[in-house]
């Protein structure tokens, strides 16, 4: 999401016609830029402390925003980039404001997703695309396609349990390339990205070899991008089955 | 001395400037007598000063994570792996408090 550029005319109204704005974004001048539409703007960051549990924070602030529902208010939770991708409380206060019998749903954003197909270039539709939280590689077993894009989110937290941490290390890097070594060469190119956040930035966009994941510089908000290590596997059987039907029914549409 | 973020919101705003290279932004801003600290961010990406003048308003990235973890309060709803059916879509809104 960036400033000036990635806010919908839907998503301001909202805000503008709120009672009270709660705010969790990962920039401090877009902070200041949200409370130019609003007079009462709280942000959600202080919730944050050293070592605590995320997930206690992000309980913490679905209790607050449900207080001022609570109390008749028209409250507006405003999330970096798009509020539904990689967030936790925003769908739980949801479900929490409904199954209270009050009104709400939520207003889609720009996120990071979007803006990287952008910026690099990637059409997901073109080989398929895979995402996944890094940690979730690692903690379940996963089925990753080599055949098609893989998007890997919050790789510099691999491997947290606490979700205390803000990063994690070389160490457990090691393990994700390890993991994805399996189905990708050591020399494979992937791409590290972040999108921009002031207008006068530009995206962030390095290359580098997956043996080298886990000694590159790599912050929370920094996504990383495998591209296809395989080609498409024509699939001989169904294509036969399909060509049978073909033959069936003609190439026509059918009614 | 026009303001900072109203000045950030008109590039992000505007086709010909969101981008413009950094000299051409750096040029723009400085007919719009921005502060340096705005041109220089925009000239060389140095963002040092700009965090002077606005205060230097730090923030974490927000909701980093939705993997499981250990937490101190263990929340049997919360922690469970297994996909939750999704949301029902908007209710009636007759069916509703507001």
């Amino acid at each position: 999401m960036t400033l000036g550029s990635h806010l919908t005319p839907l998503a301001r109204s909202h805000i503008e016609q709120a009672d009270v704005v709660f705010a969790a974004l990962s920039n401090g001048v877009v902070e200041m830029w949200l409370e130019r539409m609003h007079p009462d703007v709280r942000s959600l960051q202080p919730y944050y402390k050293p070592g605590k549990s995320r997930m206690k924070t992000y309980r913490e602030w679905v209790q607050v925003m449900m207080t001022e529902v609570r109390a008749g208010k028209r409250v507006c939770g405003v999330f970096y980039g798009h509020p539904g991708i990689f967030a936790w409380s925003p769908h739980k206060v949801i479900e929490v404001a409904r199954a209270e019998g009050f009104e709400a749903h939520m207003e889609p954003g720009i996120s990071a997703e979007d803006c990287l197909y952008a910026d690099l270039g990637i059409d997901p539709g073109r080989f398929g695309c895979q995402h996944f939280e890094a940690s979730q590689l690692l903690f379940y077993e996963r089925r990753i396609d080599p055949a098609g894009y893989l998007v890997l989110w919050q790789v510099a937290l691999t491997g947290d349990w606490s979700l205390g941490r803000l990063e994690t290390g070389p160490a457990y890097r090691q393990v994700l390339v390890e993991l994805l070594n399996r189905d990708y060469p050591l020399d494979h190119e992937l791409i590290i990205y972040r999108g921009a956040t002031l207008p006068i930035e530009k995206p962030c966009v390095r290359r580098i070899a997956l043996r080298d994941l886990p000694h590159v510089p790599l912050t929370a908000e920094e996504t990383v991008v495998l591209p296809p290590a395989t080609p498409l596997k024509p699939n001989s059987v169904i294509r036969d089955r399909l060509n049978a039907l073909d033959k069936l029914y003609g190439t026509s549409t059918l009614a | 001395m026009p303001d900072t973020i109203e000045l950030l919101e008109a590039i992000g705003k505007d086709a010909s400037l969101r981008h413009a290279s950094a000299d051409e932004l750096a040029a723009a801003l400085g007919e719009a007598q921005a502060s340096e600290a705005l041109i220089t961010a925009a000239a060389t990406g140095d963002k040092e000063q700009l965090a002077v003048e606005l205060g230097h308003r730090q923030c974490d990235p927000p909701q980093v994570s939705q993997g499981p973890g250990h937490e101190e309060e263990p929340d049997q709803e919360d922690g469970d792996d297994t996909p939750q059916r999704s949301p029902a879509p908007d209710r009636d809104p007759s069916s509703t408090k507001r």
